[in-house]
């Protein structure tokens, strides 16, 4: 075998999104020699699919906006399930990493005084999202891009190399992540064109890969959404947090099968359409529940008229929050009123003349046209919920990213705790930039005070490469695809939106079956670009995390945010103080235990009504 | 060899079990361009026949070959939505990214039957089948120094930017670096020195921006014997720019800045 690829860093980052490019960024502000590994090319990651915008309290549209409302909109939209220090954290420094991302050349639309303009969007008490139409992640990521261009060209001026501080290295996959004495010491794997192996000697590395969209069989994630960190995370000793809580956006595209997942924007909903079972009826207004039951209109004609008069109008229940939306068509569509291909419909073509939608709704119009070939202006969308994000991720300290593994970091969609039970819309990018930077500095202060650093052994090295190669021995003569279709299917139908105990036992065994085929399964050929060798080894990441899922899913026996169980309806004040901890034993077997939360800070808690506390908290945690 | 048929066993990867053919299927032939460095001496064609829905896009069609037929076909996707531009590639002779063609646009007339052909995107040096190396797309893009160049001081909150202002380079704030573009442009083709009209409206894109103070340094690099006054004019690129960006505008606008010492 040739002689193996070898690197040597001050700072990894695995994955190349938001937060990974900012927190590559710090670490090299931070004076670390720093990699950037990802899976795509250098600027095509999934951040770029964002469309609404960054959340950040500047006040620019509202100057009543404050951190401290932001962060009671998120503590709110979480259920108060999550980390208060995080939320705290995201909520302060938001504005900053906004303004500092248009200090690097980010293009915003602007208010009429030439400032960063805001939008409205739902959960968020004002107008917040700052955003460049609907492009506003593919113009983070570019920004980013951008930036390191400029960093690499300042660097080349100094030392004649453009990458002498930091380098990306693009197509690659990092399989395993090495350890030393309980200390991160490296990462290995592969470059996916070649499939040639490589090494990399470091003592810090940053998660920034991202969710595990690719785990169900309708998701509006890309393909890199294989739960790679949150493995590598397991897999080298950190614990996973809130794994059982997913957020399904309520109106993916279920037909035509080419588009099945694609998201189809709220602002569809906001701007008239409206939601139909397969007899004609708008189901919406039976699914008010009683908490919401004074805000939303209570027959079609007031619904209707809200568009136009919102002021002496309750707004009609197509509007309600994501989960409750996404419940109510599963339950249509359970009840044998959903359409041929397993959805609803969702139609604005009755609704308003077509030039009006082609106005109002550009981006949506065309891409319906391009992508699927369905006129939105004459006929109705079929549209159900679809895999949108986890809020679950590696557990981390909220102020530097650190996990329990030293030398480990995170951030981004693939740590856990920012978002509690749910994300609010907008608070993804602004979650990029805070906890991106924040990571690359607690990498680098990690990494300076490191008196001794870790070298991996050539027996872990070796073990990496036989893992790594096991996918072309087995002898199951299995396809890697039939087994992640059927994967899907079991955590679509069994771990989904709506959960019931018998359900997710089976999907638990299943996920044992699975395994055991996943470890036979062959794969053909050379090393050399092999997309099924590659689906082979992502597939170990997916079992293992959708394992956590569904076992997390199975001991919250409640409902809060994005985890719905049939069997408990109701959010139990005792469950907001637990938190649900993943951690692997042995090979590849998750154990899941209960973890008390943190009490929040008695200023944090300031903030809030006690009325409106008495609807989360225990009577112990009132202090009644 | 010259073809082979659905029923080929590949060489490598992994072959599907029992393909789906979905209700109302029409079968179409999809003849790609197949070509591995590593052991083959000369490109071949590769025909597959494919049952499809006329609103599959010829992604869905590339996934059927993966998934089903042939597990050792390369291409790059990545969002498959048109917006992260990987799947840039030359079907049926012009540019255009996989995720956004429709199988129905690309039917032949009179239910006759269907060929379909799919090529690396030209002048670059191509890794394997779909697959090319955008390195010297992106050194091109690097050259003309992408990103803003500000002298004064940093402010603490936002640069301040009229509405009309921002208006100015809208436009070619859309690419999504997916050489579309360069890669149709028959300059290019034939002399890979020339920056190709990516690169141009990345350039673009900064020194009409009201923020920026680096539009010399810039202006100074394009009109290099690299630079825009390789441009023929031909709109290649502008037919090719999935994002509908006016490309050749935008590279006429760097020359006049170019002529006019002015922007």
């Amino acid at each position: 075998m040739a002689e193996l690829e070898r690197h040597s860093f001050d700072v990894l980052v695995i994955g190349a999104g938001g937060a990974g490019l900012r927190a590559a960024i710090e670490a090299r502000e931070h004076g670390m020699r720093t990699a950037v590994l990802c899976k795509s090319l250098f600027g095509k990651a999934h951040t770029v699919m964002a469309e609404g915008g960054i959340a950040a309290a500047m006040g620019n549209v509202n100057s009543n906006d404050s951190w401290q409302v932001h962060f009671r909109d998120t503590m709110r939209g979480g259920k108060f399930l999550n980390n208060w220090r995080m939320a705290e954290l995201h909520a302060k420094e938001a504005p900053d990493r906004v303004w500092e991302l248009e200090t690097y050349g980010a293009l915003f639309d602007r208010t009429a005084d030439g400032r960063v303009s805001q939008r409205n969007f739902g959960g968020h008490e004002y107008p917040r999202l700052a955003h460049v139409g609907d492009r506003t992640g593919l113009e983070l990521i570019r920004t980013l891009q951008q930036k390191i261009v400029s960093l690499q060209q300042e660097d080349h001026a100094e030392t004649g190399d453009h990458e002498a501080k930091l380098r990306v290295f693009q197509e690659f996959t990092v399989s395993d992540l090495l350890v030393e004495d309980g200390r991160i010491a490296g990462a290995f794997g592969y470059w996916r064109e070649s499939g040639r192996f490589a090494l990399f000697t470091s003592p810090a590395v940053i998660l920034a890969t991202g969710g595990i969209g690719k785990s169900f069989k309708v998701t509006s994630n890309s393909w890199e959404y294989t739960g790679d960190g949150h493995a590598l995370a397991l897999r080298a000793g950190a614990s996973l947090i809130n794994m059982e809580f997913i957020q399904f956006h309520p109106t993916g595209m279920v037909w035509p099968p080419s588009v099945k997942g694609i998201l189809v924007t709220e602002s569809v909903r906001g701007d008239g359409g409206v939601l139909r079972n397969s007899e004609g009826k708008r189901f919406m207004f039976d699914y008010i529940p009683e908490v919401f039951k004074e805000k939303y209109a209570d027959s079609e004609a007031e619904g209707d008229r809200w568009y136009t008069d919102a002021d002496n109008n309750r707004r009609p229940p197509e509007l309600l929050p994501r989960d409750e939306v996404a419940r109510a068509i599963n339950s249509e569509v359970k009840a044998g009123r959903g359409t041929e291909h397993g959805g609803v419909f969702l139609d604005v073509s009755t609704r308003l003349p077509a030039e009006e939608i082609t106005r109002r709704l550009p981006s949506m119009h065309h891409q319906f046209k391009e992508l699927a070939d369905v006129d939105i202006t004459a006929q109705p969308m079929e549209v159900g919920p679809t895999c949108h994000y986890v809020m679950g991720g590696v557990e981390v300290d909220p102020d530097t990213g650190a996990s329990s593994v030293p030398g480990l970091f995170a951030a981004g969609e693939v740590s856990g705790g920012m978002h509690g039970s749910n994300r609010l819309g907008g608070n993804s990018l602004s979650d990029l930039l805070v906890f991106g930077r924040r990571a690359g500095t607690g990498a680098s202060d990690y990494v300076s005070a490191l008196p001794v650093r870790p070298v991996p052994s050539e027996a872990a090295v070796a073990e990496a490469q036989a893992t790594a190669l096991a996918p072309f021995s087995g002898e199951g003569g299995e396809n890697p695809y039939t087994l992640h279709m059927e994967l899907q299917q079991a955590m679509n139908d069994l771990v989904g939106i709506i959960r019931k105990a018998e359900e997710i036992e089976q999907a638990l065994e299943r996920l044992e079956g699975l395994k055991a085929r996943a470890r036979t399964l062959t794969v053909e050929g050379h090393r050399q670009f092999n997309p099924g060798w590659h689906l082979a080894l992502d597939l170990r990441n997916m079992l293992v995390v959708s394992e956590c899922v569904a076992k997390a899913a199975l001991l919250r026996t409640e409902s809060r945010g994005g985890h719905t169980r049939d069997d408990y309806p109701g959010m139990d004040p005792e469950w907001r103080r637990k938190l649900l901890v993943c951690r692997t034993t042995g090979p590849s077997e998750v154990d899941v235990e209960v973890k008390a939360q943190i009490p929040i800070r008695e200023d944090l808690l300031e903030l809030f009504d006690r009325g409106e506390l008495e609807k989360y908290l225990t009577g112990d945690e009132l202090g009644s | 060899m010259t073809a082979s048929t659905a029923e080929q066993t590949s060489s490598s990867g992994s072959k599907g079990s029992e393909p789906p053919v979905p209700e109302g299927a029409i079968t179409v032939t999809v003849k790609i361009r197949r070509f591995n460095t590593e052991f083959d001496d000369e490109p071949r064609w590769d025909s597959f026949e494919i049952p499809a829905l006329p609103s599959d896009r010829v992604l869905n069609l590339l996934h059927y070959v993966k998934w089903y037929l042939d597990g050792t076909l390369t291409f790059r996707r990545s969002c498959a939505h048109g917006i992260c531009g990987s799947d840039a590639m030359r079907i049926n002779g012009v540019n255009r990214l996989a995720c956004k063609v429709l199988l129905k646009d690309l039917l032949s007339a009179g239910g006759k039957p269907t060929t379909i052909t799919i090529e690396p995107i030209k002048g670059l040096p191509v890794h394997k089948d779909l697959l090319v190396d955008m390195e010297p797309f992106f050194e091109a893009f690097r050259a003309v120094q992408p990103y803003l160049i500000n002298y004064s001081p940093e402010p603490t909150r936002e640069r301040l930017q009229s509405a009309a202002d921002r208006e100015r380079f809208d436009d070619t704030t859309k690419c999504i670096l997916c050489a579309c573009c360069t890669t149709s442009c028959p300059v290019y083709w034939t002399d890979g020195s020339y920056f190709g009209p990516a690169a141009i409206v990345n350039a673009h894109r900064f020194i009409f921006d009201s923020r920026d103070e680096g539009a010399e340094e810039r202006l100074d690099i394009l009109s290099d014997k690299e630079g825009v006054w390789r441009c023929r004019t031909t709109f290649n690129c502008t037919d090719a720019c999935p994002r509908g960006i006016q490309v050749t505008k935008a590279i006429q606008e760097v020359k006049r800045a170019l002529l006019f010492k002015r922007v």
